[in-house]
């Protein structure tokens, strides 16, 4: 993926600040971690893909 | 008459259609065990003892004047309290919709009704079938029959224990990574995830618009597909619907198995430390039985199964989220702690990371297919092991511990059955899957009837 580095906590606040969401400081500590945790799994995710390769959902104009 | 609740829908609806039993008396001997037993393991929200009582009493007429309507005609059944109901409470086990009342059914409930159903309630669940039960939620959390000191899986775990639990002969689930097949895996029954599509979602609560799937749970393989008979179908309601061939699922239960191709994907669970002795020789006497019936089993590598499960991850995470933003931005407060963290952590995953998630799910399908060139099925451990216990911390993402093993067949949409294969030293049930290509259920159920035609595991009940 394009983000492989994950954020410190602080960094995450910050970043929590302008999500849009009323979070709490326990809510931001437990986001951090399972951000921080998805992140670490998402790495088996290929970050190049050949041109060809469309995500499942392609949109088609007479449906 | 032994107890009627210990009748499968088969069986029920043979001696309904004799004329042997009547709704009304399979409908009373369920609502009487509801109210004798279901304090100890909570697994309705609602019953609906008049509608019921109503629906078997117009079955019974109608069967007695030769109307009979099918196999689930005068059969009792409860849904999932995601499921919406006319003129009945539908609360999706959240205080967000606790007295929330719809004005039509879905489409699912439509097709059971118009087949002659017996409705007799709403099911818990976790909280918008989100997988995670939390103590902070306006009813009380659905415990395993087996043992009521222990979590009976989820989400559709009201559905799991029911069917167990003899409180009802089917009920609805859904399954968006492993909501079907978790509880009835843990609960000891039977449970089929369809093919994405196959069923119609609409008027159901939605979790992850491109992997939720609506399907039946109950107490054998055959049972569930006579469930199907009357559930699958196009409905252009929901754009998730495919059109598709009508098949006779009933039929395809009673199909020999001998000549049938499974792969098992041994590398999904054998490779990893976190299942238990019992359950890997559990699914490998099952492999015995399916080739004493006339099947061949190799063992074939799939893709690993960490793959299939950060895949769906980061998707239900982002739908989620973005099905219930506008909800976690204005009343947090009022989701389950739990439920509440799981669909705040969508807000901070990247349109790109959704687009490669969507992207790997595609290379993923593609090299299941591949894999699973020149068989039939793919069969794996259902689960890992013994269901978690009510004392135990629950972890808020649970996703980062183990793999999820039911994750790779909402990954690809293809249909997976859970099939009870034995029970362990401590009395838990334990099983195995069984994948069909997309669409072909009628494999996926000839293979799970055959297997527990030919073993005693549908003999044992939970006692309570």
């Amino acid at each position: 993926m394009s983000s492989p580095k994950a954020p410190t906590l602080e960094e995450f606040r910050t970043r929590a600040a302008l999500s849009g969401l009323t979070l709490t400081p326990e809510d931001v500590e437990h986001l951090h971690k399972g951000y921080v945790g998805l992140l670490a799994m998402m790495q088996r995710i290929p970050t190049h893909w050949a041109w060809a390769a469309e995500p499942p959902q392609v949109f088609r104009a007479d449906k | 008459m032994t107890d009627l609740t210990l009748l499968g829908i088969a069986d029920a609806g043979r001696l309904l259609a004799r004329g042997e039993i009547t709704s009304i008396a399979l409908t009373e001997s369920f609502l009487k065990r509801i109210e004798a037993v279901d304090s100890k393991i909570s697994s309705y929200i609602t019953v609906t003892a008049d509608l019921a009582r109503n629906a078997a009493h117009q079955a019974d007429r109608e069967i007695k004047g030769g109307a009979r309507r099918g196999p689930m005609h005068g059969i009792p059944v409860a849904l999932k309290d995601i499921y919406e109901t006319a003129g009945v409470k539908t609360t999706g086990h959240s205080h967000f919709k606790k007295d929330y009342v719809p004005a039509i059914d879905a489409e699912t409930v439509r097709r059971l009704k118009d087949a002659g159903a017996v409705i007799l309630g709403k099911l818990g669940t976790h909280e918008f079938a989100n997988g995670a039960m939390t103590p902070d939620q306006p009813f009380p959390a659905v415990r395993n029959p087996w043992n009521v000191k222990y979590q009976p899986g989820g989400s559709s775990s009201g559905s799991g224990a029911a069917v167990a639990a003899q409180l009802c002969m089917g009920a609805m689930g859904s399954d968006t990574g492993g909501s079907i097949r978790n509880p009835a895996g843990f609960c000891g029954t039977a449970g089929i995830k369809p093919t994405y599509g196959l069923l119609s979602r609409c008027g159901i609560f939605p979790l992850s618009f491109s992997l939720d799937t609506a399907g039946p749970l109950a107490w054998t393989t055959e049972d569930c597909a006579l469930m199907l008979d009357v559930l699958a179908g196009h409905d252009p309601n929901d754009q998730g619907s495919a059109r598709t061939t009508k098949v006779d699922y009933g039929a395809a239960a009673q199909r020999p198995i001998k000549g049938l191709r499974i792969a098992l994907a041994r590398n999904w669970y054998e490779d990893k430390d976190a299942v238990t002795l019992e359950m890997k020789k559990g699914v490998d006497e099952a492999v015995r039985v399916l080739k004493d019936l006339g099947a061949t089993v190799d063992d074939v590598v799939f893709p690993d199964v960490w793959d299939y499960h950060i895949c769906g991850r980061v998707i239900i995470t982002i739908e989620a989220h973005a099905i219930h933003r506008q909800e976690v931005i204005e009343t947090p407060e009022k989701f389950g702690y739990t439920t509440r963290r799981r669909f705040q952590l969508g807000a901070f995953l990247t349109a790109e990371q959704y687009i490669s998630a969507l992207r790997f799910r595609r290379q993923l399908t593609l090299d299941t297919r591949a894999a699973m060139r020149g068989y039939d099925l793919v069969m794996c451990a259902n689960h890992w092991g013994a269901p978690e216990t009510f004392e135990e911390p629950q972890p808020i993402f649970h996703f980062l511990g183990k793999p999820s093993l039911t994750m790779p067949f909402n990954v690809t949409g293809q249909p997976a059955a859970t099939v009870c294969c034995g029970f362990s030293s401590d009395g838990y049930p334990l099983s195995f899957q069984l994948a069909g290509r997309a669409f072909d259920e009628a494999s996926v159920v000839a293979a799970g009837a055959a297997y527990e035609r030919a073993t005693p595991w549908r003999a044992h009940r939970p006692k309570l």
